[in-house]
């Protein structure tokens, strides 16, 4: 019994509270910015060393959706015109959104549908599903349930039924074996239901967006209601983007 | 015995490589096998030269690494299973019959490794089935209840005991070591990052490796140093994550909740000196990209005085409590000669008195100058896995503050020329959870032309239905909890 109360102690207050305006690491990656200034002509090393296509060249364009927030592009441009800031804030309803120019200076979902926030502004119920998901997503969709982020005094959670789901949430490339799974999860959701990408790899496909074992039909198939970029993502993107849209 | 004797990250010729005809291939696998051998990898070395194939064979406990070469005859890509004899080799067997065709002949149990559902020859594949009165199966997945990867379970119960628990996997399978062979440098160090996102270190440190041994690349010892330090918060960050794990499924959410907060400090460790909570691009060919500065070290050191300070409390607490120790202690035990039997490696193969520690056995990096202690326990059981995870937290802790109070001065990077023609490198790494083993051959021009990854998964999760055994099915998710088991780098 006391060592339970020494280690409450401990425990202190470990909670972010105000998840909208953190300190993340200075180091951190997230959205970038890109200088307004021209590129060098003929110039295109930025785009030549991406290795999954998300940086074009002249003018500068950064498609969030694609990138694996390495460094890369940054460390290769001569004119240092692009920096990844840590601003965790990349979240977005809008796929076309996701791509930084110059003139991009934040990102954030629009606010959803009437019916879907009245449905889910105050209680959201989420089924997760790993497909073809390294475990970097998973592992941080985990810690937004921890004693740092504690995602669910939002009213948001995963839940284990698809039944008992407001929607689903999509990790991975989507291998071949898990494309069936996955549809057969999304069908079991009752309506109103919506749809979220989180993390590259199943935004883009990643580094195995041409692999023949990854069957990405399902995303043709199905509207996506928000977008959550990140290698993984930052718990802190999830949690902020998911209130953004559901108008909180 | 006709095998070429080789060390870790040491590159060989690939002509020095003995191809014995197929009979004495079998025989001189056997007879290591026979001499404390375990089989780390099985696969043909070019593919597109059809009837060889090679077999890795490691003894940890001489530190002995060799390759020996098979010739078999093209229409017939047969040969007598050793899995009869030597149950460690059967999912090599099976990995090898459905990637490349070759039959193991009376084998005892070939199943699909990735495909779902088939086996080689394109034969539909059939579960295991128990029958009789009482007796029920329970099958769960692919898609589980919380927020994990998928794979499917079949138990076959009878009454409440488990008879058999059979592990179908393979819907994580993203195609990696094929992607490999395509892929640019900056890509596949992408692809070794997402082999598995919980041993990023471990698999990326063990692709650099290759890289470097093929091009002849020295790495400076700073560079190193960063490096192991990294792989140590990586080991201690997922050891706190799995021990929360093992407290959650207990229901002793005070314990959980301690381990969260304190893996959360020891991420954010990793994001200090790398931008990313996983160490995603601290490593470049060459080297490390980026560095210990006097502010990201006097931050990174607060934080892990906390969890040094802290994690005790919550290890006493954990391992002094009644409650957790009646679930804990003999359950899912797995005995030392069924271990060595199948071939368990790391964490799982040292809980059952395994001297198996890849950073000791076939020391690398750092580690070579700078030893870390071997740690056993010996019961087998979910407690010897989750004490020993407390424990090695403890070596990991004291080997980051000692090499953080001396870091080597010197470069981080080293530029890294072209690799060796017709070569290999075998490259193993201690990741937290076991060995991790990454096998590249290249081809006349240097170029990739065939690359193995065996993750520590690939053998353990064949000790996970040992241990669940003659088990309540109520025991499975803390008998899985404990052996903590990817399925992306099982899948790959």
């Amino acid at each position: 019994m006391i060592d339970a109360i020494k280690l409450r102690i401990l425990q202190g207050d470990p909670i972010v509270h105000d998840v909208k305006n953190a300190n993340l690491p200075k180091l951190f990656r997230g959205l970038p910015t890109i200088a307004d200034k021209p590129c060098p002509a003929g110039c295109d090393k930025c785009a030549a060393v991406c290795p999954v296509r998300a940086v074009t060249a002249a003018p500068v364009k950064i498609d969030l959706g694609r990138c694996t927030f390495c460094p890369l592009c940054e460390e290769a441009c001569p004119e240092k015109l692009i920096h990844y800031t840590n601003n965790y804030h990349i979240a977005s309803d809008k796929r076309e959104n996701l791509i930084v120019t110059k003139d991009t200076k934040t990102i954030t979902p629009a606010r959803a549908a009437k019916k879907i926030r009245d449905y889910f502004g105050k209680s959201l119920k989420l089924r997760q599903v790993s497909a073809g998901g390294c475990n970097g997503c998973e592992l941080e969709l985990n810690a937004l349930n921890n004693v740092n982020f504690d995602m669910g005094r939002f009213g948001i959670e995963f839940v284990a039924s698809p039944r008992h789901a407001d929607g689903i949430v999509i990790t991975g490339p989507i291998t071949r074996n898990m494309s069936n799974p996955l549809k057969i999860c999304y069908e079991a959701v009752p309506g109103p239901k919506i749809i979220i990408l989180a993390g590259t790899c199943s935004i883009a496909g990643h580094v195995f967006e041409n692999s023949d074992q990854v069957q990405r039909k399902f995303l043709e198939e199905n509207k996506i209601d928000l977008y959550i970029p990140g290698c993984p993502p930052h718990p802190l993107t999830f949690i902020t983007g998911i209130l953004s849209f559901i108008g909180r | 015995m006709s095998s070429l004797q080789i060390q870790n990250n040491q590159c060989f010729r690939l002509e020095e490589i003995i191809f014995s005809d197929k009979n004495n291939f079998l025989k001189i696998v056997s007879e290591h096998l026979a001499n404390g051998f375990r089989m780390i990898g099985l696969f043909p070395p070019d593919k597109s030269k059809p009837g060889k194939i090679i077999a890795v064979l490691a003894n940890s406990g001489s530190s002995e690494l060799c390759i020996t070469g098979g010739e078999f005859p093209r229409d017939k890509l047969e040969f007598e299973s050793w899995a009869v004899s030597f149950p460690q080799t059967n999912y090599f067997e099976c990995e090898l019959a459905e990637n490349y065709g070759y039959i193991p002949l009376n084998h005892p149990w070939l199943r699909p490794v990735r495909k779902q559902n088939m086996i080689a020859g394109g034969k539909a594949y059939q579960f295991y089935k128990l029958e009789g009165d009482e007796v029920h199966e329970v099958a769960v997945g692919p898609i589980h209840a919380g927020v994990i990867e998928p794979g499917h379970f079949r138990f076959q119960c009878h009454g409440e005991l488990v008879y058999n628990l059979e592990i179908n996997l393979g819907y994580q399978h993203r195609g990696v070591e094929a992607l490999f062979l395509e892929a640019d440098r900056n890509r596949r160090i992408m692809l070794a990052e997402s082999i598995a996102g919980d041993t990023v270190i471990g698999h990326i440190c063990t692709h650099c490796n290759i890289i470097e041994s093929l091009s002849n690349t020295p790495i400076s010892l700073r560079a190193q140093v960063i490096r192991s330090i990294a792989e140590e918060l990586e080991r201690t960050a997922m050891h706190l994550a799995g021990l929360g794990g093992a407290a959650n499924d207990i229901g002793l959410a005070l314990a959980a909740s301690s381990y969260g907060r304190l893996r959360t400090l020891v991420i954010n460790s990793l994001a200090d000196l790398s931008g990313s909570r996983f160490g995603r691009g601290l490593f470049v060919y060459g080297g490390v990209r980026f560095d210990f500065d006097s502010e990201n070290i006097n931050l990174i050191i607060k934080k892990l005085h906390t969890v040094r300070n802290d994690v005790k409390v919550i290890n006493d607490f954990l391992f002094s409590s009644t409650g957790a120790l009646v679930r804990f202690e003999k359950t899912g035990a797995v005995s030392q000669d069924s271990a060595l039997k199948i071939g368990l490696v790391g964490l799982a193969a040292r809980s059952c008195g395994i001297e198996l520690d890849t950073r000791i056995n076939y020391p690398y990096g750092a580690y070579r100058y700078f030893p870390v202690s071997q740690i056993t326990l010996s019961t087998g059981d979910v407690f010897a896995r989750s004490r020993l995870r407390a424990l090695e937290i403890d070596e990991s802790l004291r080997f980051i503050f000692e090499q953080l109070e001396n870091l080597p001065e010197g470069e981080t990077k080293t530029a890294v020329g072209d690799a060796e023609p017709d070569s290999g490198v075998v490259a193993i790494t201690e990741g937290w959870r076991g060995e991790v083993v990454h096998i590249a051959v290249t081809d006349e021009q240097g170029r990739i032309a065939q690359y193995k990854i065996k993750d520590p998964s690939f053998n353990n999760w064949y000790g996970l239905s040992l241990a669940l055994r003659k088990t309540e099915i109520s025991d499975f998710p803390l008998c899985n909890k404990s052996f903590d088991l990817s399925y992306a780098g099982h899948d790959l």
